[in-house]
Parts: structure tokens; C-alpha cells; sequence
């Protein structure tokens, strides 16, 4: 069996579309694999569990209990890839308490590959929050999110020093209709007949850069 | 033949960590292939024993029979360092039962290592001990064990009052035990195993476990931390041991 891949999305920042990122995520992992299990740490912003309930789970990681809950299920090499939508609430705690906990060896040594996508913003708790990631996370392993929508175009130079997965930006009246909670990304593809339109190319490109972050990652482990 | 080595673990006071500490240094000893034997001074319980069995005895410190099984033993037993994980109470009439037999002059002398680790609670009781069982520490090495079992400051914020029991003993060395987690240390306790075995994930019998990899990982940060204290008062020195790559850091 292949790795199994952990991703982590994440930001310091709350509204920076983690919620969204993982919803894509996850749906194109359901569309290749068949199976995602989603863990959402989102309690002060809005929920991957109400977009996604089958597949997801709540977690919480303000006691050891709940970090025994998260970290035994994410440690575990069964071949199904996990996706955790981090609250920004939690942003400092997850990582104080990984690294403590050296999460990313045991990884290493049980097949896992945690994959942290990193919603990249302009502001200060980001840019304080970066290189506390780089000095935990090996670079090919840390990927920048630059998402339109949020840095407009002005992605800080450190941040784009790694991978970058670029989001583009998409028109407010999309946008609207995406973050609608019946909305299904895969859904959406499989039912426009029209493929020209600007959201079924948008999540085409979308898909197409997950797959290749995937090959990237996993592949020479395979 | 090595000099025999005797490191002491006690405190006058109840439920300061002493068998916590003297499971640390049995650990790091086993880790850096330093043979140890150790005592176990709860007769007839032996909390000691529990985890560490096959190197442990239980003795009662208080009768001459036990006395002379530790210490008439010091140079024909094999493993040249004893650890004596010393039960509440008995720390001040140990040393001097110590002190009555010669042992202290023989440590004087430069014909035994005698190291004590005095382990302070968070009171102002545990700090008088201080001044009471530095009386005994010539020829020894004196440590002063701040064991973080809860989020005590021992009197930092009071500077007099802390350099009044802590800067008293020109000789003795600080030593700092972080906590740890109190559901990976109840899990720890739990098993009945060695620190090590549980970070390695194996039961009493080497069997594989299963325990929390999340508990696992804050005993083996902690585990770190408390043996980065011992590589920094030089204990491999102490007990004339060279330092090494050791298991359980992999």
C-alpha cells in the first residue's frame, strides 16, 4: 500500500477560505480515492462538517484527550487519505503540540506523509507564522496557498520561497454560489454539460494541481 | 575494578516524585549501557519494583540485615552504580545511619561515589529539609531536584526567600524535572512499565503495545528533557561511564 497522506490546512488568519480549500480537497480525494476522512478543529468559523457530514468529524485539541483523538486516527497507515480543516484558533496549539509530540518522525516511520497547506496571507500573524512552520516542516512537505481572493496578487516573498498552490480568484456572484451548503464541487462537474464555463474550469484546474501535488508527494514513496 | 557508585533519591516529604526520578536514572542508565541495580526503600510494597523488577529490590532501610545487603555488597556486586529510591520520611535518618556505619567517610575519603538527589516539593517544608540534609553532604555530590509536578515556582517570584534555601549550600547543584502530562504519566503508570519501554511502545515483556502515540510522544519530550538535565550535571562523568550514542533517542 502506498503512503497515506495527511493534509493539513491551515492559517493564524480566520476567513482565508481553509474551510473552502478543504472542501475541494476533500471532494476531489472522495472522486479519486472513494474515501477521505475529514477532521474539522473549526469552531469559530465556518464548518467543513456542515458541508461535508459524512465524512467528517469534529475534533477538538484543547485537552490531551481530544489530541488523543485526533493524533491516534492521523497517525494511522490504512490507506485513506485525511484532510484537517485547522481553526486559526487552534493554528498555535496544533503545531506547539505536534512538534512536542514529534508527529512528523513517527510519520515518516509508519508510511504517513503530512502535507501542511498553508493559507498564505499579508498580514502580520501570518508572516510571524511562517517561518515557525518551515522550522518544524521539511519545505517539500509545506505548501503555500496563495489564494487570490485573499493576497491579491502580493504573496509575501518568504512565503513563495517552496511549493505554491495558486487559487485563483473567483467572480463574487461564484463565489456566493460555492459557499452555498448544498453545493457539491464534483457534482457541479459531473452535471454542467457546459465545460466551458468559468467555475467547471476553475475546479478542473483546481483538481488537476491536487493530483499533481499528490503524484509529487507520494509517488517516489510508493 | 570501578569505583562503586551509590546515588541516594529521597526527600522527607510524601509525594515529591522520588520514584519518578529514580525511574528517570534507572532509564538513563539502561539507555546509556551503564549497569545499575537499584533499592527500593517502600517495604514492602516497592513502587520501584513494580516498574523496574528485574534489577530491583525491596529492602527496609531501617534494619542492620538490609543495610548490610546494600552496603557490604557495594564492591562484590557487579553493576558498580546503586540507586536507593529512599521512602518518605526516612531521608535524614538514612544518611545517618550512613554516616554512623562510615560510609560517609569512606565517600570522603574518595573510596565510594555518594551522589544524593534531594527531591523538593512545592512547600516551604520541603526547602527546610535543605539546610538539615546538607549537614551530611561533605564528600557527596549534592543535588537539589525541582521537580515541576505541578506549576510550582519554588518561591522565584519571593528572590529572598528563594536564595535563602537555595543559594544556602555553596555546593549544591540545581536540577530542574519538568512536568509531564498527567494523562501520559497516569498512562505510564497504568502499564508498569519503564519510561523507555512505553515510548518504544512494548509492554513488560517486550510484547508490542498499544499505546497512545500522543501520550507516547509527550513522555518521550519529557523523557529529553529530564535526560538533557542529567547530560548537563555530566551524571555518565559521576558515575565514570563514557558518553555515548544511547538507545531510546533514535
Amino acid at each position: 500500500m502506498s503512503a497515506t497522506p495527511v493534509y493539513i490546512i491551515c492559517s493564524p488568519r480566520p476567513l482565508v477560505g481553509k474551510t473552502m480549500l478543504a472542501r475541494l480537497l476533500s471532494e476531489f480525494l472522495l472522486l479519486k480515492d472513494g474515501a477521505v476522512a475529514n477532521f474539522d478543529i473549526n469552531l469559530k468559523e465556518p464548518s467543513l462538517l456542515e458541508y461535508l457530514p459524512r465524512v467528517t468529524e469534529t475534533a477538538d485539541i484543547s485537552d490531551t484527550f481530544g489530541k488523543m483523538q485526533l493524533m491516534d486516527r492521523l497517525i494511522v497507515h490504512d490507506g485513506v487519505a485525511k484532510v484537517v480543516d485547522l481553526g486559526f484558533h487552534a493554528f498555535d496549539e496544533f503545531f506547539r503540540m505536534t512538534n512536542e509530540i514529534g508527529f512528523l518522525k513517527e510519520a515518516v516511520r509508519r508510511h504517513v506523509v503530512p502535507i501542511t497547506l498553508f493559507v498564505a496571507d499579508t498580514d502580520r500573524t501570518s508572516a510571524r507564522a511562517y517561518p515557525m512552520l518551515r522550522e518544524q516542516i521539511p519545505l517539500q512537505a509545506l505548501v503555500t496557498i496563495d489564494n487570490e481572493y485573499v493576497v491579491r496578487g502580493e504573496l509575501p516573498e518568504d512565503m513563495g520561497l517552496g511549493r505554491v498552490l495558486r487559487l485563483t480568484a473567483l467572480p463574487s456572484f461564484l463565489k456566493t454560489y460555492v459557499d452555498r451548503l448544498p453545493f457539491s464541487f464534483t457534482e457541479y462537474l459531473r452535471n454542467e454539460r457546459d465545460t466551458s464555463t468559468e467555475l467547471h474550469q476553475w475546479i478542473r484546474r483546481n483538481y488537476i494541481a491536487f493530483r499533481e501535488l499528490e503524484f509529487s508527494l507520494l509517488a517516489p514513496r510508493a | 575494578m570501578a569505583k562503586p557508585v551509590v546515588i541516594v533519591v529521597g526527600a522527607d516529604k510524601g509525594g515529591v516524585g522520588k520514584t519518578t526520578v529514580s525511574r528517570t536514572l534507572l532509564d538513563y542508565f539502561s539507555a546509556n549501557n551503564v549497569p545499575t541495580r537499584a533499592f527500593d526503600t517502600e517495604s514492602p510494597r516497592g513502587t520501584l519494583k513494580r516498574f523496574h523488577p528485574e534489577i530491583t529490590e525491596i529492602v527496609d532501610m531501617t534494619t542492620t540485615a538490609d543495610q548490610m545487603k546494600i552496603f557490604d555488597t557495594l564492591n562484590a556486586a557487579s553493576p558498580s552504580v546503586t540507586v536507593i529510591d529512599v521512602r518518605a520520611g526516612l531521608l535524614s535518618p538514612a544518611l545517618a545511619s550512613l554516616r554512623d556505619i562510615g560510609f560517609l567517610d569512606a565517600a570522603k575519603a574518595g573510596q565510594i561515589t555518594f551522589a544524593v538527589f534531594h527531591i523538593l516539593g512545592p512547600s516551604i517544608a520541603s526547602l527546610d529539609e535543605i539546610a538539615e540534609t546538607a549537614n551530611f553532604m561533605q564528600g557527596a555530590k549534592y543535588f537539589l531536584v525541582k521537580n515541576f509536578i505541578n506549576d510550582t515556582q519554588f518561591f522565584q517570584w519571593d528572590q529572598s526567600t528563594y536564595n535563602s534555601y537555595f543559594h544556602r549550600i555553596k555546593d549544591a547543584t540545581d536540577l530542574v524535572i519538568p512536568k509531564l502530562n498527567e494523562m501520559a504519566y497516569e498512562q505510564v503508570e497504568v502499564s508498569s512499565v519503564p519510561f523507555l519501554k512505553f515510548v518504544a511502545n512494548k509492554g513488560r515483556d517486550d510484547e508490542a503495545a498499544n499505546y497512545s502515540f500522543v501520550l507516547r510522544g509527550y513522555v518521550r519530550h519529557w523523557l529529553a528533557n529530564v535526560w538533557s538535565e542529567f547530560d548537563r550535571i555530566k551524571l555518565t562523568d559521576l558515575v565514570g561511564a563514557k558518553p555515548g550514542v544511547r538507545g531510546g533517542e533514535k
